[in-house]
């Protein structure tokens, strides 16, 4: 067979039957090769929004995303969604198209260095120099996705590999060995036991590593069994059982008033999975001040990266969750706690006819077929899904966290309806962020894919708006967007009906004719430009000193 | 007041490893005052020799070198301290 057909060959020896992508001149024998093969392609408009769609894909099935794109602009335009994958630990796998070795280097047609870009934005890459080498390094780049901390690998093979006769070598069956346990940390889980033992206000601060690590029912019963209150990151949205009371909800420049106040006054920070990032911890010199921190990851790089941990633990947290499941004496706290969430309650009593965004993604939450994937865009219509609606699986919500990336939620719905078909797939999209991939319509028209399409329309760069109202002096620089295309008709060119409304009288007959409506379907909802996501942790301060409303001068 | 620090690094045969190696040290804000790199005697790969100056600890830069796919064995060798120069 050819390296083309070999490449196929190691997509099905993986147990891969969705991939995104893009074809072009350097990718050609190995698109070739998929033509008529059970490997089902999914053509995107955009590599970008490919590569997307494989990571949306990926974050809802747990399985690896697989995308394709040629050489040249076709690969550049894959490093953006790739830095994303990298960001957010998704696994993912790239292959990439490149010129025939003899022309490289030569700076030819659509010839652009892959491996050479590919160093920052993934977990790791490969050049293929042999079709010898192009079997096992493909198995060893859907190892190295999954292992471990998961990430993007890339994978560059020229058109001479693709085009070379190769002898395919099934995988080696590797003869049964005995493996040991992972040897148990005892010297730390027993200081891990004392500290939480002793605490009096512990916290639990659980990250995307808990649901990545397949360790949500132990975390669960590690929270029942201690009875520690616990907050979560953007990632982790999801991972605490709805039926536990003393969860936060999420912490952050944006997170709850009562997780953040909590947080800062814990004296036990518990952090499973997460990374102390910069938006979770506000002032990092004041997060948590009075705490002393537990810190487990898979992660060795993330141990004592920016908090200096106490107690640390590399290993899995499967393993690693139950033998730390003492109890605790901090009914004093949990009543603190639940009393916070009492005095910091979200309101809805939004006053006039306008709709508020809060409360209709509280009432789309409510609406929504359970076990729906709600994939979201950035800014702030993103931070309102994060705080108003409500997710029984990490799976459920698919937010660009660490990158922050505009343009993630159209596509990545895509590869989340593909992965879970019988599933309902959300977008929550806001006019600025709707635009950066809004070509995907067409692959939702090519494959009949029922993904509703809520866009949230203020006119505006939302989030930025609101940083230059309150930071730059109302200076509105460049955040205008008045000029909006009519959504609704944007739809309708693509085949997908759609309803514009404004009023919140509306809403509710509105989401539920977007829910009945068998196929794909598109809700635009005008808001006030004017509303802004609260609370907020100003650039430089501890998270206890949240902005809950303009500042009088501003408001007035 | 910096510290600095040598690192030997065994890779895999690929000139890429190196590039990794430097980029990492780049973006983790590590100043790099000396490289040197030779093949190992069996030909299995690179043997590369890192001199580091850095006001941070030098395990942020292990950390994360120990993390490429492409590294085999890193070593790191006792600090020295050297005053920065205006």
């Amino acid at each position: 067979m050819t390296g083309a057909e070999l490449v196929i060959k190691l997509l099905t020896e993986h147990g891969v039957e969705s991939i995104f992508g893009y074809p072009g001149g350097a990718i050609m024998p190995i698109y070739d090769a998929l033509y008529q093969s059970p490997v089902k392609h999914y053509l995107c408009r955009h590599e970008q929004g490919g590569a997307f769609s494989a990571i949306g894909f990926a974050r809802a099935s747990g399985k690896t995303g697989v995308c394709m794109a040629t050489s040249g602009p076709g690969a550049t335009n894959l490093i953006t969604s790739l830095a994303d994958a990298l960001l957010d630990s998704v696994p993912v796998v790239a292959i990439t198209g490149q010129v025939s070795q003899a022309v490289a280097g030569t700076d030819a047609f659509q010839e652009v260095d892959v491996l050479g870009l590919s160093l920052t934005v993934t977990k790791h890459s490969f050049l293929v120099k042999n079709v010898n080498d192009l079997a096992d390094t493909l198995r060893q780049a859907f190892e190295l996705a999954q292992s471990g901390r998961p990430g993007p690998v890339l994978v560059d093979i020229p058109k001479d590999v693709q085009l070379a006769q190769v002898e395919y070598v099934a995988p080696r069956t590797l003869s049964a060995v005995e493996t040991s346990a992972a040897v148990m940390p005892q010297q730390q889980l027993q200081l891990a036991r004392g500290l939480i033992a002793s605490a009096k206000k512990p916290i639990a601060y659980i990250g995307g590593g808990v649901h990545m690590a397949g360790a949500l029912t132990q975390l669960n019963e590690f929270l029942k069994t201690t009875g520690m209150p616990s907050v979560t990151t953007l990632k982790a949205m999801g991972s605490v059982d709805k039926t536990n009371p003393y969860y936060l909800s999420m912490l952050g420049m944006h997170g709850t008033q009562a997780a953040n106040l909590a947080v800062q006054q814990t004296d036990l920070l518990v952090c499973l999975g997460a990374r102390f990032d910069d938006r979770v911890t506000g002032n990092l010199q004041k997060f948590a001040p009075e705490a002393k921190v537990i810190h487990i990851d898979i992660d060795p790089a993330e141990l004592n990266k920016l908090r200096r941990a106490d107690c640390a633990m590399l290993g899995d947290l499967r393993a690693l969750l139950p033998q730390m499941a003492v109890k605790t004496q901090c009914q004093d706290w949990q009543q603190h706690c639940l009393n916070l969430k009492l005095q910091h309650g979200w309101r809805y009593d939004h006053p006039g006819e306008r709709i508020y965004a809060p409360l209709l993604l509280k009432q789309l939450s409510e609406r929504m077929p359970d076990n729906s994937v709600v994939s979201c865009d950035v800014g702030q219509h993103q931070m309102w899904v994060a705080q108003h609606m409500s997710f029984n699986t990490p799976r459920n919500h698919l937010s660009s966290g660490g990158l922050g990336t505009m343009g993630f939620g159209l596509p990545a719905a895509i590869g989340a309806k593909i992965s879970r078909p019988n599933d309902t797939s959300i977008v929550v999209s806001g006019d600025g962020s709707f635009m950066m991939n809004v070509q995907e319509l067409a692959t939702i028209k090519r494959f009949r894919l029922p993904v509703k399409i809520v866009v949230i329309d203020n006119q505006r760069l939302g989030m930025v708006k609101q940083w230059q109202q309150l930071f730059f002096n109302g200076r509105y620089s460049e955040t205008d967007l008045s000029d909006n295309p009519d959504f609704v008709s944007l739809a309708a060119a693509f085949a997908i009906p759609g309803h514009s409304i404004s009023r919140k009288d509306e809403v509710t007959d509105a989401l539920d004719a977007m829910f009945t409506w068998p196929g794909p379907y598109l809700l635009h909802v005008r808001i006030d430009e004017t509303d802004n996501v609260w609370p907020l942790v100003p650039p430089g301060a501890a998270n206890h000193d949240m902005m809950t409303d303009l500042p009088y001068s501003e408001a007035t | 007041m910096s510290t600095q620090h040598t690192l030997t690094i065994q890779t895999g045969f690929e000139v890429v490893a190196v590039e990794r190696l430097l980029q990492v040290t780049r973006y983790r804000g590590f100043q790099l005052c000396g490289l040197e790199m030779k093949p190992m005697a069996d030909m299995s790969g690179l043997l590369v020799t890192l001199n580091i100056l850095s006001d941070k600890p030098i395990s942020l830069l292990t950390a994360q070198l120990n993390k490429l796919y492409d590294v085999q064995h890193l070593e790191l060798h006792a600090p020295a301290t050297a005053a920065l120069r205006a």
